[in-house]
């Protein structure tokens, strides 16, 4: 299972946090509503960070099975085990399993080389790392983006996590793509049945306009959630 | 062995579209319970009235067909002021406790669609709801001089609601009336946009010749045929296509052969549909009548459906075969058909009427065998759909007259059927490979993110696709909400008190 798809990577990363508490107030729980007060979409700290296609942060609490695992590992001969006491065959199942600490998981898809992309991380939002990670265990050996850097790789989970709708272009590729995808079909709306020579210059200027090839041109916002109006 | 639903529990409106047998005129009526003793004493007079889905004038001791239908069916505020035990109650689900009015993020009841600015019935506690459909207007006149009674009986436990718009411009009318369309002083089967209405409504299990009906009803098969759907997708209590009972409440006696309906009053735009038409008819290449049938997949004088008779000339021989047809050819030829020779939409555009509330088997997208079954995407969304027009459109270029539809959707679960249409295929169309333009006819089209579909045509002929622009509100909801319409049996048990849920 790989978590790189071409030029596609999928960071999946569980920190363990400290159990520990501010008054009340375990250290989950306080990650959680730093993360909370967090603006989305185009605000969103993450939005800053180059090259990312989609990112996610949760609280892992515990791990949650749907029922008890069962007892049936040697088919139907496992009921010899009636034969037993009720207590031996309780003792008999497996046990359940629970974290030892909470974890704060933290999931981007992006584009190219994972230290590039922690490195333009670290650039742009250590406030915000320091913010969150700061109650995670280890976190106080992180002073700088090489530092931040060995920390993930540490802490990384090998999962090939990735979101679909998304390519492996580069991020101004893809937001290009949507702003031109966009306009198009407004421009295709907006001058149908026009005579060949009025709807050539037309296309002109609105090719001019969009700079399809310019992706410093016009184009979508990183984080952006709906149309342009 | 063939399935037999026992049609002398059912309701009536849930198995027949009585516009369609007889009945041109309908009176809908809301009621308030006030008193829960009171209330069950109405409700066991109204049941003795009820008209349930027996075939008329049949087998021994044979029903005749009646002068008026009557129906009922109530809210979930309804159950409770009639005293349903509270174990039951919480039996239902969370969308018809909470109501139509609170879905409205998801229905798309927004702008001028939304709940305040619907009739003002609805600003009530709406509990019940009487339909009476006759074969004249004298024969409702008559069965509501009945009904008043009762409530009058009732001594102030049972509130007759007012509050309907009517076609003087008056707010506060007692009834919700409604009538087919006459053109020329003859009865049809149109809309106030001139759409052949109520063509291709599902054919379920248990039905009386549900196998002979289910061509282009039913659900498609693998081979090209069809059959009818499980009978749990329209009827509580019975084996839906996942072969699993549908979600209802305890006990069985209250939800067996029992069913939920979705009411909803749409406002028809008459004067900005025939202004739109008119504009872009004028720059469609195929003029102003193919346009109309590509807003809904059905031209409006027959409901001939695009994807047999696609352009002018192959109507006129699709006409020709009509007029020759039996009546067995004729629902055959308005039903029986599928996407499969239409997979780009050059003939029924995807964001087409029909094309968005029934896809058949076209979700495959051409590739043969994606799914276990052709249908799969679409077989547990479907929906029946009753009601008749209401009102009269006195000026075609006027918006603001009495002019629109009552349409009353019977489906097993409101959430999974007639929501998931309404949010992800009517205003969304995703599923339909058409970003978010919306259904032409049904979508809640707004002016701040203006609306647009493709009309599209052939890869390889040399036309270009058609582009519908800025497309205006067509049709606005003015009032509505989520009923269950219970069996007769359970119609009984509610009116005496004895449900036992344990």
């Amino acid at each position: 299972m790989s978590n790189v798809s071409n030029n596609a990577y999928a960071l999946t990363v569980l920190s363990p946090i400290k159990n520990d508490h501010i008054g009340e107030l375990s250290y989950g729980d306080i990650v959680r509503n730093k993360l909370i007060e967090w603006d989305v979409d185009e605000g969103s700290p993450m939005a800053k960070v180059p090259q990312t296609y989609l990112a996610r942060y949760f609280i892992l609490d515990d791990v949650f099975s749907e029922a008890l695992a069962g007892g049936d590992f040697w088919g139907t001969s496992y009921d010899i085990l009636a034969f037993f006491s009720d207590k031996f065959r309780r003792r008999a199942l497996p046990k359940i399993d629970q974290l030892k600490s909470r974890y704060l998981v933290f999931s981007s898809n992006f584009h190219g080389d994972l230290e590039i992309y922690l490195r333009g991380m670290w650039a742009v939002m250590q406030k915000e790392i320091k913010e969150v990670w700061g109650y995670c265990y280890a976190f106080d050996h992180v002073h700088d983006a090489d530092t931040f850097i060995a920390y993930i790789k540490k802490c990384q989970l090998n999962a090939a996590l990735f979101f679909v709708g998304s390519t492996d272009d580069s991020l101004e590729e893809q937001l290009k793509s949507l702003y031109l995808k966009q306009e198009f079909s407004k421009f295709a709306v907006e001058h149908q049945g026009l005579p060949a020579m009025e709807l050539q210059k037309a296309y002109q200027a609105f090719i001019r306009r969009v700079e399809p090839t310019n992706l410093a041109g016009p184009s979508w916002k990183p984080g952006q959630s709906t149309l342009c109006k | 062995m063939t399935k037999v639903l026992d049609l002398h529990d059912i309701q009536g409106n849930i198995v027949r579209a009585y516009g369609r047998f007889g009945f041109p005129v309908a009176r809908y009526i809301f009621l308030q319970i006030r008193d829960g003793d009171k209330g069950r004493a109405f409700v066991g007079a109204v049941t003795n009235k009820v008209t349930s889905a027996a075939t008329w004038g049949v087998g021994p001791h044979p029903i005749p067909k009646p002068k008026v239908t009557t129906n009922i069916a109530f809210t979930y505020g309804g159950l409770k002021a009639l005293g349903v035990p509270r174990e039951s109650l919480r039996g239902f689900p969370p969308e018809f406790v909470m109501g139509m009015k609170k879905r409205k993020d998801i229905l798309g009841d927004d702008g001028p669609s939304a709940p305040e600015n619907w009739d003002s019935v609805w600003h009530q506690e709406v509990h019940v709801f009487v339909s009476f459909n006759g074969q004249s207007q004298e024969f409702i006149e008559q069965q509501c001089q009945w009904l008043l009674q009762l409530i009058d009986q009732s001594d102030g436990g049972v509130v007759l609601l007012r509050g309907h718009r009517g076609d003087d411009g008056s707010t506060d009318l007692p009834y919700q009336d409604a009538k087919i369309v006459f053109e020329n002083g003859k009865p049809t089967s149109k809309e106030h946009f001139g759409y052949t209405d109520g063509i291709g409504d599902p054919v379920f299990e248990g039905l009386p010749d549900s196998v002979l009906n289910a061509n282009g009803r039913g659900k498609p098969t693998a081979d090209g045929g069809w059959e009818p759907l499980a009978t749990g997708e329209f009827i509580l209590g019975h084996f839906d296509e996942a072969h699993e009972y549908p979600p209802a409440p305890k006990p069985f006696l209250l939800s067996r052969n029992s069913t939920f309906m979705v009411y909803r009053k749409l406002h028809q735009n008459v004067g900005t549909f025939n202004a739109y038409l008119e504009e872009q008819g004028k720059l469609y290449p195929g003029g102003k009548e193919l346009l109309a049938a590509k807003f809904v997949g059905r031209w409006r004088d027959n409901g001939a459906p695009l994807v047999s008779a696609p352009d002018v000339e192959r109507k006129k021989i699709w006409d020709a075969k009509f007029a020759q047809a039996t009546s067995q050819e004729r629902d055959n030829m308005l039903s029986s058909w599928d996407y499969d020779k239409d997979p780009n939409g050059a003939k029924c555009p995807f964001s087409s009427h029909i094309r968005r509330i029934n896809p058949r088997s076209s979700l495959e997208f051409g590739n043969k065998g994606a799914f276990d079954t052709p249908g799969a995407l679409s077989n547990r969304r479907r929906i029946i759909r009753r009601g008749l027009p209401y009102g009269e459109v006195k000026d075609p270029d006027r918006d603001d007259g009495n002019h629109g539809i009552i349409i009353m959707m019977i489906n097993a679960d409101i959430n999974r059927q007639f929501e998931f249409v309404q949010q992800q295929w009517i205003n969304y169309g995703n599923d339909f490979k058409a970003s978010n333009d919306r259904d032409i006819i049904l979508g809640n089209h707004s002016k701040e993110f203006p609306s647009k579909a493709v009309l599209p045509v052939e890869p390889d002929s040399d036309q270009v696709p058609f582009f519908l622009k800025a497309i205006p509100r067509l049709v606005e909801t003015r009032g509505g909400d989520y009923f269950f319409v219970p069996s007769i049996t359970a119609l009984c048990i509610i009116a005496e008190g004895t449900i036992d849920p344990t």
